[in-house]
Parts: C-alpha cells; structure tokens; sequence
C-alpha cells in the first residue's frame, strides 16, 4: 500500500496552481500539435523544451508540461486523421483506416467521441501500468552494476529502432554517430578536450536539445519543401459533438484489447506508440473482423489504435523513468530535457525524488481526465484550428525553436549548430536512417562510457568484468538474439522483394 | 547509389574519428583511457559503413531541382536569421524569417509578408514582456 500513499502524495504536488495550470497548458497545446498535420510528440516536444528551460521551471512541472503535451498530442493526432484522411502524427495513421470512411458517411461526431474515449482508456491503462510496474522495474534495477548498465545501454541501442522494415545497420549507424558526437567536448574523467578542434564553444560537448531541435523540427522543413506547395482538402465539417453514445459501448472489448496490446508495445524497447496502434489495429482486425466491415467504417477500427497509441505512449515512459532508457522516440526527447536538468532517470529516481515520479504520475491522471473534457466538446475549435496552412505553420516553428535554443545559451553558435543538425536529419531521414537511435547514442553515450570506465576500473582492466555478472550476460543474450532476428527479417524482406523483381 | 555515396562519407568520417581517438593519452588513475571508447564506437561505425557501400540497402528519390533550390533557399533564410539576429534585433529579423520561409513554403507573397508583420512584434511581445525571455528589440546595428 506503500504506492498509494505515494501516489496521494504525487497528487498534492500534481494539484499546486503552476502545476495545474502547464497541466492544463499542455493537453491543449499537445492536442494542437497532435492535430496540426507535419507538427507531432517528437517535434513539439521537441521545440517546447528549450522554452521550458528558459522559463526556469523546475524538473517536476517541466515534466508534467511536456508528459501533458506527449498525452496531448495522441489524442490530437486522430483528429486530422478522421476528418482530413491526414495523420496528424505518426501513431494516428492507422486511424484514418476507419475514421476518414466514418466521417464521409456522417459519422464524424461519432468516430471522434468513440476514439476520444478509447484515447481516454488507453491512457488510463497506461498511467495504472506505470503506477504499478514502474516502481517494480525501478527495484530490480538497484541490483544494476557499471557493467551490466553498459550492457544495458548497448540493448537499447539495438532495440530502439524496432524490428520490422529497417536495415538494422542503419540504426546501429544511426546510434554509433549519436555517440561519436557524444564524446565531443571534455572527457568526463580525465578532462582532456577530445574533438573540439579548439573550437571553446564545443568544450562542453554538443548540448543534446539544440541538437534535438535542429534534427527534428529543422529537418521537418525540409522535407515539407520536398513536397509540392498545395492547398490540403477542406475537412468535412461537423453538425453537432454529441455522439450517439450505445456506439461508444458498443466498442469496449475493442477498446480493451487495444490498450492491453498498445501496452505492452509500449513497454518494450524500440516499440512506441507508432507500433502500439498498428498492432492493436491488426489485432482486432482478426479478433473481430468478421463481415469484413474494417476499413470501411467499423467503429471497433477507430476504437482500437487509438487505445493502442495512448496506451503505449504511456508505456513507453515505464523503461525512461525506472532505468533511463527511453522506449520511444518523444520520451528520448522528455529523457533529454530531464538529464539537462541534471535530473538522472533511473532506479535513484524514485527513492531519490519521489515528488517528481509520483507528481508526473498524479498528473498523468488529471491530464487524461481534462484531456476527455476537452477533446469531446471543444472539437469543433481543434478542427478549425487545425487549417492553418502549412506555408504559416512552419515559420512559427521555426522562429519559436531560434527563441528557445537561443534562450539556452545566447549562443549564435547554438543557432548554427542547430541548422546544421537541420540538415543531417534531413540527409539521415532520405536515407531511411531513424534519427531516434542517434538521439539515444548523443543523450546516453557520456553515461555508457563513464560505466564502462568504472566498470573496467574496478576489475582493474580486466574486460571479463562485461560479462561477469548473471544480469549483463542475459541483457547480452537479449541483444544477441535480437539483432539475430532483425538481421534475418531484413535479409527475408530482401529475398522476397527480389523475388518481386524477378517476377515482374 | 546514394546510399553508396552516403557510406562512403561515414566511412570517412569515423576513420578520420577514430584516427583522432588513437593519440587521446590516458593520464593515471584511469584504467581505460580517453581513447578506448572512440576506438569502440569508431571502429563498428567504419565496418557498417562499408558494408553500406558494399550491400547498399533502399533507393533515395532526391526531389526535384525546383524543390532543392526552395530548400536551399530556406536553409539561407535559416542561416541568415541566425547571423543576422543579433545585428538586427528580434523583431525586425523574426520578420525576415517568418515572411521568407512563408514565401518559400508557397505561400502568397502578400499574405506572408502580412503575416511577418502581424506575428514577429508578437512574439516579441510574448516572450519578452509577458514571458520573460529577454530579447533585444533593436539590434547593434541600430544603437
């Protein structure tokens, strides 16, 4: 019972009036973003930290500013997906499958409210998971030595990039640049400069969020200018936010199996809430597609990814809090501004500083709750809101991520630095390069060197120490058995296309 | 081909990185050394990068040369905000940004250059004097 006098206590910090009011604050702007087509969790988040840093809050409520924006967006993303056929984010896409037919028979009203609720359970499943299991997983890992965090952070690495569709060497390559621009600046032991090429500005090593923003919201740009410049389809309009609420409850198994599914998608390493909603939207699709109504309007195919999304974005913070490695991409963003905070994630965290774990946690709970009461009625505000053109979105977004990266520092160095990660997330992602491994290789790599060092100065240079103990030989067999799978589904996606080629 | 070319510059990058990590000297105390972990990160890198050029994976679709001339052109507006946001000031360079990218964008000139107008004193506003962001109204080259 010892959880619930936390979380009673995470309630008192969650309910002080600043707190409150960033709560509020950010489900309406994350669902803003969320909504806006080209803005999603990564990239608001993304922009919203420097901000933060600026205003000078302290670690629990920028947390809850930006775990609010994160929720926010998910349930903002289904709106331009229902009534535009355009994901408003990546995790919303699986919702136009079933959304977009809705609102084109009629039915607008109704698929936002039944997605509403299900991002409603979906999150609410999440944050009880987090609640019960974070605590758990932040217990078993004090046992974690410097070898066995090091072994740790190179499973992380190779899982982060997921396992369907990617070449798994451009992940690895993906997260071995984000360490090699990691050991940038002063070595952390021994103090000599490494790659500075006497640049002072570079001394204190590449500051994560100015890299953050120029790889996400810069490149963003520039792939939008890749496309040709044409007005997007009016949305279909909505007569009324009441909905017709026996199809609500018709979708409850729905709604149940995709937040169990979404989850754990969540939960694990590399899933996100991308993967949480495909695959609880293939689930139910078997589970109950029985009249092959799906993708023609089956309420029970808006219910379940958006269940899914919200239930594994909420996962996903599980693995950030209780051993600092991220399960997806916004929360490597959110793992980001919480070390430049000098707050370190992990199993310290909760015995160190609880009023921020059990604050956020508390929070989740409100924002969820306020979150409902403002995607249900205000609806029709978000729709509006949602057209404004992508030719004055962008600029807005370019202009607030220079005020805030340059609110950091003062830099103009900053700025450049900025751009010319710009432009490396822009080349990475034409390559089909995830830019979320690089993010984990800069924001983890000083720890995972530090851990090897003071593992391999405790064994006193002997390297038997890595695989010493019973904890880092099963994260290495993980590993092994991992990158083994991801190798032969790239090599079988390989021999099928080729065998499409030769076909055709 | 382009994600040859690709390999062959991350090739060349971590060699040029690992090269650099060799001569880092341990100073005593420290088991490891600055140089070992460059060496462990330096050295897989070269090997996936090669074997990117050698087994290239995916096809790159570069966009259209009117395309790439709008996004160099954003890249300048880009680089030239942040050169220029000093000497100019917040306003007067937040207003340059957001007209230009919009014109970029494929916006109408009028209506950019409107919306410029409307939104750089705003923001200005916004942070400075009700968020507390101190940004400077006018630049050196003014005062």
């Amino acid at each position: 019972m010892e959880t619930f006098s936390l979380l009673a206590q995470g309630f008192a910090v969650a309910l002080t009036p600043l707190n409150i009011a960033l709560l509020l604050l950010g489900c309406f702007s994350g669902t803003l973003i969320g909504a806006l087509p080209g803005l999603g969790p990564v990239n608001g988040v993304a922009i919203l930290i420097p901000l933060t840093f600026a205003f000078g809050f302290d670690a629990t409520s920028s947390l809850i500013l930006l775990s609010a924006v994160y929720f926010g967006c998910m349930y903002g993303g289904r709106i331009s997906s229902i009534l535009l056929n355009i994901p408003g984010d990546e995790p919303a896409v699986m919702t136009t499958l079933d959304g977009y037919p809705m609102a084109q028979q009629g039915r607008a009203a109704d698929a936002l409210a039944i997605s509403g609720v299900a991002s409603f359970f979906g999150a609410t499943v999440a944050v009880i998971g987090l609640t019960l299991f974070a605590p758990m997983l932040a217990r078993m890992a004090i046992y974690f030595g410097p070898a066995d965090y090091f072994a740790l952070y190179i499973l992380a690495f190779v899982t982060i990039g997921g396992i369907a569709g990617v070449d798994p060497r451009k992940t690895l390559l993906s997260a071995l640049i984000g360490l090699m621009i990691a050991t940038a600046g002063l070595d952390p032991i021994s103090g000599i400069p490494r790659y500075t090429f006497d640049n002072y500005h570079l001394y204190d090593g590449v500051d994560a969020i100015v890299a953050l923003v120029g790889l996400f919201a810069i490149s963003e740009i520039l792939m939008l200018l890749e496309k040709a410049a044409r007005d997007r389809a009016a949305p279909i309009g909505l007569d009324s936010w009441l909905p017709d609420f026996r199809q609500i409850w018709k979708t409850r198994w729905a709604v149940l199996r995709g937040s169990v599914v979404g989850f754990v998608a969540g939960v694990l390493p590399g899933a996100g809430a991308s993967l949480g909603s495909v695959m609880s939207y293939s689930m139910e699709k078997q589970a109950s597609d029985k009249h092959g109504t799906f993708g023609k309007g089956d309420p029970r195919g808006v219910a379940a990814p958006e269940a899914g999304n919200n239930a594994a974005s909420g996962g996903a913070l599980i693995p950030m809090l209780s051993l600092g490695v991220p399960g997806s991409g916004t929360t490597a963003v959110m793992l980001a501004m919480l070390i430049s905070l000098n707050v370190q994630p992990g199993p310290l965290l909760f015995e160190r500083q609880p009023d921020l774990v059990w604050g956020l946690v508390a929070s989740l709970y409100l924002g969820n709750v306020a979150l409902l009461i403002l995607n249900l009625p205000m609806i029709g505000l978000f729709s509006r809101l949602m057209m404004v053109p992508t030719w004055a979105l962008m600029p807005i977004v370019a202009a607030v991520s220079f005020v805030g990266v340059f609110s950091i520092s003062n830099s103009v160095f900053d700025l450049e630095l900025m751009i010319i990660f710009g432009v490396l997330g822009y080349l990475l992602r034409k390559l089909d390069v995830s830019l979320v491994p690089l993010v984990l290789g800069l924001l983890l790599g000083g720890d995972m060197e530090r851990n090897l060092r003071r593992a391999m100065s405790i064994s006193d240079g002997d390297w038997g120490v890595l695989m010493a103990s019973p904890i880092s030989v099963t994260l290495y067999v993980l590993t092994t058995a991992f990158l083994g799978l991801s190798v032969w589904l790239a090599l079988r996606d390989r021999k099928r296309q080729q065998a499409r080629v030769t076909e055709g | 081909m382009t994600v040859r070319l690709a390999g062959v510059a991350i090739f060349m990058i971590a060699a040029l990185y690992t090269w650099y990590g060799r001569d880092y000297t341990a100073s005593f105390g420290d088991v490891l050394g600055p140089s070992v972990f460059p060496m462990i990160v330096g050295i897989p890198a070269m090997i996936l990068a090669a074997s990117l050029v050698v087994f290239p994976s995916g096809q790159v679709s570069w966009p259209p040369r009117d395309h790439m001339l709008r996004q160099v052109a954003a890249l300048a507006i880009l680089a030239g905000y942040a050169w220029l946001l000093l000497p100019l000031g917040f306003p007067l360079a937040t207003f340059g940004l957001i007209a230009g990218l919009g014109i970029v964008l494929g916006g109408a000139p009028l209506k950019a250059v409107a919306l410029g107008a409307v939104l750089a004193p705003g923001l200005w506003a916004l942070f400075d004097q009700v968020l507390g962001l101190p940004l400077a109204v006018l630049g050196r080259w003014f005062g």
